[in-house]
């Protein structure tokens, strides 16, 4: 467990930014406490002052987990978002989309969204944004990457894709042993 | 040949220039008579003529034309070749002949029409004839008002012979005619009510009656074979007879009517024997009659049933029929009065309809059963037309009957001491009910009351016979009063109702002992004005028992009633007048009515056995008595006046002047007193109760042992006050109750006292109040007021209403002021005293309250949180200063962090955030910018940068003006007084002073906040002349004002002083600058405000100003 680099910090930065643009600041200053960023096993966790203080009295190797996990750094040093981080994403998200309820099980099965499936988009999203995708009902399903534009969205035939799939909420059950 | 002869037109052309309409005429009159010959020329342009014809009416046979036509067509004369033709008629002609056709076929059509259906038998319901006329052809139908044709009715009455003629073309809407005043006051919603009405039990319950029908239906059927069949038309018939038979008894002059029923000689009528009325009544009673008593008294059981549903508080036997009057008369006075009025009309009708036998036979109690039994069917039925009719006759009689008719103030009477009743004790509900029943009823036989009690109640059997001496006296002067005849008829009547042997004996005895009674107790109120009459006449009949004796009384009393009715109708008119607050009390204003009547009455009228009839035995006591009432009276008339003042009180007030004032002041509808007239009354009709106890006890023994005294004292004190006040006064009656009089009456003179020493007090303070403007009045008043509160308490249930005027005065000089501020203190310190407010919770909390403990307890000083502003960021930079190095080291990362993002995102994050970071760094989501927030001066746009390092000193100096604040000295305070005066002295206006800070300040709420207190100040001053206009328009003069005020209460304002003192600082380093502006136009705006400002806030001689004259 350890902070960040400065390397770390901005390609995870780039990617959260990715989906919440400048809100970003606001996970990092936050007015209900202090909260970092610490790498363990190759993930980066999103932890509170008081539980860093409580994890520190843990041996690395025998620590699992700590804070919220928000996603971890492949071999390559390319950050891939976790489906944990969503709950802290998706209030802050700049760009979302909506998908039909027909649709909401296909993606929580990890497939792509549709242009059939796609219930609702932010206007002016541009091409390969991230997005957060909800639920008709408001709820979100997980992290997503435009794959057109909503312009393009328009014109495209219906079986196209619209949202590349990245996260979403299903694989708590289907990845669950890699979730930490 | 003459026969076939037509009138032809025809066109004879071609015809020489010069041939005339005689040639014409008689060239044709050969063939036929020529009747019009039409020449026509047409002539061309130059007035040559080219062609004449002519037309010709002739009246010619056919062959004759045709031979005409032969002969002359193409034929030469006279210089033209002839060319006849027939023409078509005349065009006027056909037009006569059209309209004649059409007018032709017209009536062809309607006498077809007529024809047929005078085949069909009917009659033509079109004619056109005068309203009245009758239809050829068919007898007793006649051509009604609005043309149509309607049939000639014959109703006969069920108990006379006599036809009655309805003619439909006289009455022009039937109710109208029949009902009299169809007019008078019958609310719309009754109205409505009754459309809605219908026999049947479902239009019942819709008209929200819900009646658990106890009847068996035969009954309910028999009931309606009465009202059904024409019901309307037989209760129409009925008023008619009683209308028209005693045509000079209209329904306004039904007091006379009263009076001079008893003088007709059908009256004079006395039963020798119960035994024998009772067969009299049997033998006499008609066979419709008894089916009528039968119905009605289904229909009363019926009525019961509603009652019994509609009230609740019944307690009595259900069986009884009679009850269900009573309940029907609780539920409502007028019904009541206007039922025994209309009862008294009916016994009239009976009267004189009726033959002799039936007519000694009818009971006062038998009609009022009748008339509620009209009543009811009234309701129930189908018959708007009738109810409402009646209702009408009701109300007119009823408000007329109240005020002319004893019997119906009896019966008012009656029903307010029903309503007393029931709040007595149950066995005294019940006893007095009995009696109230009797009465409503109004003479309901002991007999029957006694079975009652005997089927139902046998544990009231001694009450409800007691009830039945009572009840017996009572219908007994209330016939007297209204119609004297009726008194030993009721009695038979009810046993033939009855039909039982015990009521014979009951009767009897109840003659006997109610005869007793009946002259005993004329003390009641309503008996008042019947005793009067009484009391001569009483004695004899006391003497004798028998009822030959009772027979001489009434007929006695007959006379005389009538001549007290009359005399008594003129009196209660007028007295009701006076007495117009009817609406507030009704029972209280009735009562005071009656009694005032009576008293007035007897000085009036000078009739002076008021009470003999129970005195009879100790005649001489009449006399004092009568002077004493009489002495009372003018002691009331005295009062009166007296009462109306507040602070006056008769030093000889007893219970009787008390009670005096107290009508009188009703009766003046001195609106003021309302809550005085509550508390009397409640005091009184305790008092009743309180006394119907012994009253009770003591009908016992009368039966036995006459004590009139007692009784008359019980019974006054029931019903009428200065009844029981006479009864006070008659301490030679050696009664308990005079005893408690007397106790009372001391009592109340101690209260008195009580209550002048407390006047005492009153004054002093209210005299102390003119002179001390501020805390002492309002305790002193304060104590007297909390005696006087703990006073009224007791003066309450004493029913003594002298301090009461005292007291209202005292609530308005001063004391409703403190007692609401009273209750609030209690509300809010009992609820809420021990607890911690929510905004003193905390650490912040806490120091909120010391800073509000500094403070003082002003709202306008009240510190709120906006005050701890400064506070929090002392807390966050206390929090700040302990973190550790952890926690600084996270911090750096945090920093890093936000750095690269600042990179990634390339944005450039504000300085705030990026410099204070280490620092409170806060959630700035969305920012509430709020003015008045030190810290929000950040997020204000700086237009001014002439001065950042100011502002940032500023920053400082506010910091520690929040730590300093408690601990401002005076000294400072006076210091910068000075300096403003300088200031002020080298600028003069303010206005421009205030706006430039305002302007230029780079904390421009800061400037705001200091003249916030100013404001604040201003508004505190404005008692003595200070708006907050004025401060906008001259803000130095406010200026001084606050320094006045504050070294007034410097403690108090020591804060302000300290912000004034920065504000003050502040505004020195602006002037400074803008000095050389300011100063050239000074001179120019201040003066001419100044001058019209001064005028008009100051004073010329203010010393404020004077001062900035010297300068």
């Amino acid at each position: 467990m350890r902070p960040l680099t400065e390397e770390e910090t901005r390609v995870m930065f780039e990617k959260i930014a990715k989906y919440i643009g400048e809100n970003l600041q606001l996970l990092i200053d936050r007015p209900d406490g202090t909260y970092c960023f610490r790498l363990h096993n190759d993930r980066v966790y999103y932890v509170s002052e008081k539980i860093l203080k409580l994890a520190a009295n843990i041996s690395g190797d025998k620590l699992v987990s700590l804070g919220t996990c928000f996603g971890k750094f492949t071999k390559t040093h390319k950050f891939r978002l976790h489906v944990t981080a969503l709950d802290y994403l998706a209030p802050y998200a700049k760009y979302k989309v909506w998908v039909k309820p027909g649709a909401e099980q296909s993606f929580l099965y990890g497939n792509h969204v549709l242009k059939s499936g796609l219930g609702r988009i932010t206007e002016n999203t541009s091409q390969y944004q991230g997005v957060v995708v909800y639920s008709m009902a408001d709820i979100p399903l997980g992290f997503g990457v435009a794959a057109k534009s909503t312009q393009d969205c328009r014109k495209v035939d219906p079986m196209a894709i619209v949202v590349f799939h990245q996260a979403d909420i299903g694989e708590y059950v289907r990845h669950e042993e890699t979730l930490t | 040949m003459k026969a076939s002869r037509e009138t032809k037109r025809l066109f004879v052309g071609g015809l020489g220039q010069n041939v005339s309409e005689v040639d014409l005429q008689n060239q044709f009159s050969r063939f036929g008579e020529v009747s019009d010959v039409e020449i026509i020329t047409r002539k061309d342009d130059q007035g040559n003529p080219q062609k004449v014809f002519a037309y010709i009416n002739i009246r010619v046979a056919e062959t004759d034309l045709k031979k005409c036509m032969s002969v002359l067509n193409k034929t030469k004369w006279k210089g033209g070749t002839l060319q006849i033709q027939l023409a078509k008629e005349n065009f006027l002609q056909r037009l006569a002949q059209e309209r004649e056709e059409a007018k032709a076929k017209k009536e062809k059509s309607t006498i077809g029409n007529t024809n047929l259906l005078e085949k069909m038998g009917v009659v033509d319901f079109h004619m056109k004839a005068v309203p009245g006329t009758e239809v050829p052809g068919h007898k007793n139908w006649v051509v009604s008002k609005f043309g149509r044709v309607l049939p000639v009715l014959h109703l006969k009455n069920q108990h006379k012979r006599k036809i009655i003629k309805y003619d439909p073309s006289k009455y022009c809407h039937n109710l109208k005619k029949i009902g009299e005043d169809f007019t008078s006051a019958i609310p719309i919603s009754s109205l409505t009510w009754e459309l809605e009405g219908g026999n049947d039990p479902m239009s019942k319950k819709r008209q929200g009656k819900f009646s658990d029908f106890h009847c068996p239906p035969s009954k309910i059927i028999k009931v309606q074979e009465d009202e059904s069949p024409s019901a309307s038309l037989a209760m129409r018939s009925r008023h008619h007879r009683v209308i028209m038979k005693n045509p000079h008894l209209t329904l306004q002059q039904t007091a006379q009517e009263i009076c001079k029923d008893p003088i007709t000689p059908k009256s004079p009528h006395v039963p020798d024997s119960d035994s024998q009325k009772l067969k009299r009544n049997k033998n006499s009673l008609s066979d419709d009659d008894t089916e009528l008593e039968d119905g009605l008294r289904l229909m009363i059981a019926r009525e019961e049933n509603f009652g019994r549903t509609s009230c609740s508080s019944v307690n009595e036997s259900e069986n009884e029929p009679f009850e269900v009057v009573r309940n029907y008369f609780k539920s409502n006075v007028q019904k009541h009065c206007s039922l025994t009025d209309s009862g008294i009309k009916n016994n009239v009708s009976h009267l004189d309809s009726e033959g002799n036998v039936v007519s000694n036979n009818c009971d006062y109690d038998s009609v009022d059963t009748d008339d509620v039994a009209m009543k009811k069917v009234s309701k129930i039925k189908n018959n708007r037309e009738f109810s409402q009719m009646e209702k009408s006759l009701y109300k007119k009689t009823s408000l007329k009957h109240r005020k002319n008719c004893e019997l119906s103030d009896h019966c008012i009477k009656v029903q307010k001491r029903k309503n007393n009743i029931q709040l007595a004790v149950n066995n005294r509900v019940k006893h007095l009910s009995c009696k109230c029943l009797s009465k409503s009823i109004s003479s309901e036989d002991a007999d029957c009351v006694s079975e009652s009690a005997n089927s139902e109640e046998d544990e009231y059997n001694a009450m409800m016979k007691n009830s039945l001496h009572v009840t017996f006296t009572l219908a007994d002067l209330g016939q007297l009063a209204g119609s004297d005849l009726k008194a030993p008829k009721e009695d038979t009547k009810s046993d033939g109702l009855e039909t039982t042997s015990k009521s014979d004996r009951a009767s009897e005895n109840h003659r006997t002992s109610g005869s007793l009674h009946r002259s005993k107790q004329c003390i009641y109120p309503e008996e008042i004005v019947a005793s009067l009459l009484e009391g001569e006449e009483n004695t004899p009949g006391k003497q004798k028992s028998n009822k030959n004796n009772l027979k001489l009384k009434f007929q006695s009393f007959k006379g005389i009633g009538c001549l007290y009715g009359k005399e008594f109708v003129k009196k209660s008119m007028k007295e009701n007048v006076a007495s117009g607050d009817t609406s507030k009390n009704q029972n209280s204003l009735k009562l005071q009515d009656l009694t005032s009547m009576s008293m007035e009455n007897i000085p009036s009228g000078k009739l002076t056995p008021f009470q003999c009839a129970k005195k009879a035995d100790d005649p001489n006591y009449i006399q004092p008595q009568k002077r004493q009432f009489v002495f009372k009276s003018q002691n009331y008339k005295v009062v009166s006046p007296s009462s109306s003042d507040k602070g006056s009180r008769i030093p000889s007030c007893s219970l009787l002047t008390l009670k005096d004032k107290k009508y009188v002041s009703l009766g003046a509808e001195t609106p003021r007193k309302g809550f005085e007239e509550d508390c009397c009354h409640r005091s009184t009709k305790t008092g009743k109760v309180s006394e119907k106890g012994p009253d009770l006890s003591s009908h016992v023994v009368p039966e036995k042992s006459p004590e009139v005294s007692s009784r008359m004292d019980t019974q006054g004190s029931e019903t009428d006050f200065p009844l029981s006040v006479e009864s006070s006064s008659d301490v030679n009656a050696k009664d308990k109750q005079a005893e408690d009089n007397q106790k009372r009456l001391a009592a109340l003179e101690a209260r008195k006292k009580a209550k002048e020493v407390q006047k005492k007090l009153v004054h002093n303070a209210l005299a102390n109040l003119d002179g001390h403007p501020e805390d002492k009045p309002t305790h002193i008043i304060f104590g007297s007021d909390s005696e006087s509160e703990t006073e009224k308490i007791s003066t309450q249930e004493q029913s003594c209403l002298i301090e009461k005027p005292v007291k209202e005065f005292l609530n308005r000089a001063s004391g409703k002021l403190f007692d609401s501020d009273e209750k609030e203190y209690d509300s809010e310190d009992d609820s809420s005293r021990f607890k911690i407010k929510p905004q003193f919770e905390g650490r912040a909390g806490k120091k909120l309250m010391d800073l509000q403990s500094h403070f003082g307890t002003d709202d306008r000083f009240r510190m709120d949180s906006r005050f701890l502003e400064s506070d929090t960021e002392e807390e966050q930079e206390e929090v700040n200063e302990k973190k550790t190095t952890e926690e600084e080291e996270l911090a750096t990362e945090k920093l890093k962090a936000l750095n690269i993002v600042q990179s990634i995102l390339r944005i450039n994050l504000s300085n705030s955030t990026s410099k204070g970071s280490v620092a409170a760094k806060r959630f700035k989501d969305i920012i509430h910018y709020d003015p008045t927030r030190h810290d929000h001066a950040t997020y204000e746009k700086k237009r001014d940068d002439n001065q950042p390092k100011e502002s940032k000193a500023k920053r400082k100096k506010k910091r520690e003006e929040a730590e300093k604040l408690p601990v401002v000295s005076k000294e400072m305070y006076y210091n910068i007084a000075m300096d403003l005066k300088e200031i002020f002295q080298a600028t003069k206006d303010t206005n421009e002073k205030e706006g430039v800070p305002w302007n230029e300040d780079c904390d421009g709420e800061k400037a705001k906040e200091v003249h916030d207190p100013a404001a604040l100040k201003a508004g505190a001053k404005q008692p003595s002349g200070f708006t907050f206009s004025f401060f906008d328009s001259d803000t130095k003069n406010i200026k001084e004002e606050t320094y006045k005020v504050e070294t007034v209460k410097p403690g108090k304002n020591s804060w302000q002083g300290a912000s004034f003192f920065e504000d003050s600082s502040s505004e020195e380093e602006d002037v400074a600058e803008e000095t050389n502006d300011i100063k050239p136009r000074l001179g120019e705006i201040s003066l001419p405000e100044k001058e019209t400002t001064r005028f008009f806030f100051f004073s010329k001689n203010d010393e404020r100003l004077h001062g900035e004259c010297i300068f």
